[in-house]
């Protein structure tokens, strides 16, 4: 038997050297584990641990949880492994929830405007009770004039967006959904090309080549978390052919970071660049002749003659950035040719695109020859390629939602500033903050009445009547239909870890009491959120498929599903995809807003998203992926553009833009192309807590109007800047030369590099 | 002195070729070990808390440029150089492949800290803070460190041990052998559990059907600064570059 610890101190006392006692005996390991307190002494007895399934809510592509819970405290939040999407993985905007629940900055109570300030609700019993008689009242006097009623959220899933689409139907309001630099030309491109209602399961993991236009999947786009474990996947050496992975697009990203090659091109030019391609695959007979038959309406390569590979070169930049050989001709020309052919001959290989490739003038013609790419080598409906999903297994739960078009947001603000509008009520969202190119501010405070429900002091909040806290997604009820899906029905079910930490309500459980006081509820009455999420275990419960069979009853099924954190079907397959669409004949060109000399390219931040994990002290601190910054934001360039403007890392630039000009300090970025800059989302709050107040500056202010022809959707990255120097200097917090270990390594000694994809 | 034989040797392959530099290990981490928030005046010190972080590193000029990245967190050497430095015994090598870092014998000398080539301790400087609220968090299993201590990647020790007396109260001898699964493992450490693309795996490299053991043969593995011979237990795999070919690499 070993030493205790107790013990040991003793034995170290007395020999007045513990050193010596380490030095001439062996101690057993147990005793030097005091990190662990498993191992402690006798009198310390570790806590029991729960672990909880549910759904997270941090950012739309919601991820299956698990949360450690001890002694009715969150502790721990990791992947669900059985949640196929994510399958057991996570992002650390996941992680940061558990920061959300606890911060200290969350809005306590119901808070009340009081001239400048605000005061909680008082000094009834029961203030949100109270507060709620108030909005109820108010949606009650203003029953006659619905239209004169918004209401704003992210595009919501599963029950929680029935109830809130329901509740604005049976009320007959305005409603609005917000997705900050959204992917509306996105889906409307997935609907054009695969007639499909719904994003794709775009089958990264089992592909051999993978052409990414634009989207940042590896970070923020879309669904990152299950998107970067297909990239795992696709990446294997073991017992499967590496895949290799092209990057398209203006900006360097985290993405293209990690992509085997990395094609600048100007933006909104990628359309031409896909079209390029084609022409070069089909005339290279590289191609199914019945696809090109479809592709093309039966004229082959002649329907992409305008095309031609000089004209790529030209539009897309290719030629400027890349340069000439010794024969004059350009470097462009071999690089567009091989990716033609690796990509045809190196199947299954999937063509996919969004991000600034998407928001842009032209952003759905560059979309539909993009996915187009796929029909011409074979890849739709295949196993690496593109896999539509199924509807939802629920009939009554939304498994698709998309944010409202820049088109219907410039409407809607032209609406408050006429006075049109008597309540807004937000929930979820920050619009001041997102739609700052509009002013949505200064409209909002046309509203009569502005009710926020949310936790933390945005730029919103800051702006309305009265602020209702709700419950954070760790402490209440809901489900998810996962989008995309993982190409078969899913089902994620949420369900509240801890008891609330504050006085908050479910916003469900009070569209829901709301409807029914207004007596406008269409729909079924008397159920809370919780019980909603149970009519979906006991619809699937009836079906008895998939995940969780072989249940007696459906209160033995619903705690299965709730232990299990999801329901899955890998039976059921989406629709097959609509016949192939013809390539369009022309592009036009992008245009863009303002006349400045740099393309502005701006871009979800990987850890703050579009500011809403900007309150988050561990994701302000999570170093940015390219230029390692942390707690700041910044305006990357060029390096050798930044020599020609004399400016140093940290010097602080004027960005002008078409809607107003920001002040950001300069960061080079040694592969950005040296007439496009980036700026990322999120920070530049006046408010939002002690963790996001007064960091950098908010780029949407400085965006211009710009839209998709087509679908009217935000051609975000579509204005051009000037940068003009303020001869200020700030120091740039960044992870960068604080801790490297080698400054300038030699090459192979930290990073190493082989050409040979063994074992 | 010398060790006795165990049969447990816990290390970590690294697969540089996966690592997308996302981030979810370095956060996971924090959240896992109670480590400080790492504040902008800290980042502006040079003392920010980061037991795993991911280096980023250019190549070339635009517009051929490669970002490579790298995680990079305690190497857990078996010849460590911080060992045979401390004073005081408070980091020492155990005989599971373990660099562990006793906090209760620390005196803050950070001789263990000047002598690690891999820059991967790290020293309180001052008492930890965390608002009240946000205390609710932190890790019961998991010591909060005091001003004047070193502190380190301790490859989720608490995670280990507890899965080892999980395994003990079931009547196995060790962790059941699924435990080892990067992915399901219950005593993975936190950054391997988060990773999305299973970049990071952990586990007995002593046990020939871990998939650690596999991976730390491939011809891809490298260790950190190799010429220094730390014999770490953290094995790198080189990332795959078809299109580097111009003599520097391997």
């Amino acid at each position: 038997m070993g030493l205790t610890r107790r013990q040991f101190l003793k034995m170290a006392g007395v020999s007045g050297a513990g050193a010596v006692v380490f030095a001439g005996c062996n101690i057993p390991d147990e005793e030097l584990w005091v990190q662990s307190p498993v191992n402690l002494p006798e009198d310390l007895v570790t806590g029991v641990d729960n672990w909880y399934a549910t759904v997270c809510r941090q950012c739309a592509s919601a991820e299956g949880l698990l949360v450690r819970v001890m002694e009715g405290r969150a502790k721990k939040i990791q992947g669900n492994p059985d949640y196929p999407t994510n399958a057991g993985k996570h992002s650390a905007r996941c992680e940061a929830q558990l920061q959300e629940l606890y911060h200290p900055d969350r809005i306590a109570q119901p808070m009340a405007r009081d001239g400048d300030g605000f005061l909680p609700v008082g000094p009834g019993a029961d203030p949100y009770a109270d507060s709620l008689e108030w909005l109820v009242n108010t949606l009650d006097s203003l029953k006659g004039r619905a239209s004169r009623v918004a209401l704003i959220t992210p595009p919501l899933r599963g029950h929680l967006g029935q109830v809130v689409s329901r509740f604005a139907s049976d009320y007959g309001l305005r409603y609005l959904t917000l997705e900050t630099l959204g992917e509306g030309v996105l889906r409307q491109a997935v609907k054009d090309v695969f007639n499909a209602d719904r994003l794709p399961h775009f089958d990264i993991a089992n592909a051999a080549f993978v052409l990414n236009f634009g989207s940042d999947f590896l970070s923020t786009w879309v669904s990152p978390v299950s998107l970067a474990r297909a990239y795992g996947k696709f990446r294997n050496v073991e017992g499967h052919e590496r895949g290799t992975f092209v990057h398209v697009g203006p900006r360097f990203s985290m993405t293209a970071a990690n992509a085997d090659r990395w094609m600048p091109v100007r933006p909104g030019t990628e359309g031409v660049l896909a079209l390029g391609l084609a022409k070069i695959i089909i005339e290279h007979g590289w191609a199914d002749p019945q696809a090109v038959q479809a592709v093309t309406g039966g004229r082959g390569g002649a329907a992409l003659e305008a095309f031609d590979i000089d004209r790529v070169v030209r539009e897309t930049g290719m030629g400027d950035y890349f340069g000439v050989d010794e024969h004059g001709v350009s470097k462009a020309i071999p690089k567009i040719e091989r990716l033609a052919e690796d990509f045809a001959t190196h199947g299954p290989a999937l063509a996919i695109g969004g991000g600034e490739t998407a928001a842009q003038t032209n952003g759905l013609q560059n979309m539909r020859a993009i996915l187009t790419l796929n029909y011409l080598v074979g890849s739709v409906g295949q196993k690496g390629g593109v896999l539509l999903n199924p509807d939802s297994a629920v009939p009554s739960v939304p498994a698709s939602a998309g944010g409202a078009s820049f088109n219907q947001w410039r409407a809607f603000t032209d609406a408050l500033r006429s006075g049109d509008i008597d309540l807004v009520i937000v929930r979820g969202a920050d619009p001041v903050h997102s739609l700052a190119n509009l002013d949505f501010g200064g409209a909002l405070a046309r509203a009569s009445s502005v009710v926020t429900f949310g936790n933390f002091w945005n730029e919103t909040a800051l702006r309305s009547t009265i602020v209702l806290p709700e419950h954070t997604s760790l402490e209440e009820w809901g489900d998810d239909v996962p989008e995309p899906g993982p190409g078969h029905q899913t089902l994620g079910f949420q369900q509240p870890v801890v008891r609330p930490v504050l006085n908050t309500r479910s916003f469900g459980d009070v569209l829901i009491q709301s409807a029914e006081r207004l007596g406008v509820a269409q729909g079924p009455s008397g159920l809370t959120m919780q019980e909603l999420v149970r009519s979906g275990a006991e619809e699937l419960f009836r079906q008895n498929r998939g995940l969780i069979i072989g249940a007696t009853d459906a209160e033995e099924y619903l705690k299965a599903a709730l232990s299990r954190g999801v329901w899955s079907d890998p039976n059921t397959k989406g629709p097959q995809a609509g016949s192939a669409p013809e390539f369009d004949r022309e592009i036009p060109s992008p245009q863009q807003d303002g006349n400045g000399r740099f393309f502005l390219v701006p871009y979800l931040s990987n850890a703050l998203g579009g500011g809403e994990g900007a309150h988050l002290p561990w994701l302000q601190a999570a170093p940015d992926p390219i230029t390692t910054v942390v707690w700041k934001s910044w305006v990357e360039l060029n390096e050798k553009t930044a020599d020609e403007l004399e400016l140093r890392i940290g010097d602080v630039v004027r960005v002008e833009g078409p809607s107003g000009a920001i002040e950001l300090p300069v960061y080079f970025h040694p592969a950005l192309p040296p007439d496009v800059v980036a700026i990322p989302v999120g920070q530049g709050h006046k408010e939002n807590g002690r963790y996001a107040r007064d960091r950098g500056a908010n780029v949407m202010s400085i965006l211009g109007w710009s839209t998709e022809t087509t679908t009217g959707s935000s051609a975000w990255a579509a204005s051009r800047v000037n940068l003009v120097k303020t001869g200020e200097h700030v120091t740039m917090s960044r992870n960068e030369g604080t801790t490297g270990i080698i400054r300038e390594p030699h090459p192979g000694e930290i990073i190493g590099v082989t050409t040979h994809a063994q074992m | 002195m010398a060790e006795p034989q165990v049969d447990v040797k816990w290390s970590m392959v690294v697969d540089i070729d996966k690592c997308t530099g996302c981030q979810a290990c370095v956060v996971a981490c924090q959240s896992e070990n109670n480590v400080p928030i790492s504040t902008q005046e800290l980042y502006d010190q040079r003392r920010q808390m980061t037991w795993i972080r991911v280096e980023r590193y250019w190549e070339g000029d635009f517009p051929d440029v490669k970002a490579r990245y790298i995680p990079i967190m305690c190497q857990h050497c078996d010849t460590a150089p911080c060992e045979p430095v401390c004073p005081v015994f408070a980091t020492y090598h155990n005989n599971e492949g373990l660099n562990v870092q006793v906090y209760n014998r620390c005196v803050g000398t950070r001789y263990c800290a000047n002598n690690c080539p891999y820059q991967v301790r790290f020293f309180n400087f001052w008492e930890p803070v965390w608002p009240d609220s946000l205390k609710n968090q932190l890790n019961p299993d998991v010591t909060v460190r005091s001003r004047g201590i070193m502190e380190k990647c301790s490859f989720c020790v608490q995670r280990l041990r507890r899965s080892e007396r999980d395994a003990a109260q079931n009547g196995d001898d060790r962790p059941a052998d699924d435990a080892f699964d990067p992915s399901h493992g219950a005593f993975a450490p936190a950054c391997v559990r988060a990773c999305p693309t299973d970049a990071l795996v952990f586990g007995d490299a002593n046990n020939p059907n871990s998939r650690v053991a596999s991976l730390a043969h491939s011809d891809r593995r490298y260790h950190l600064l190799e010429h220094l011979g730390t014999e770490p237990n953290v094995i790198y795999l080189k990332k795959i570059d078809p299109e580097a070919g111009d003599g520097n690499h391997e």
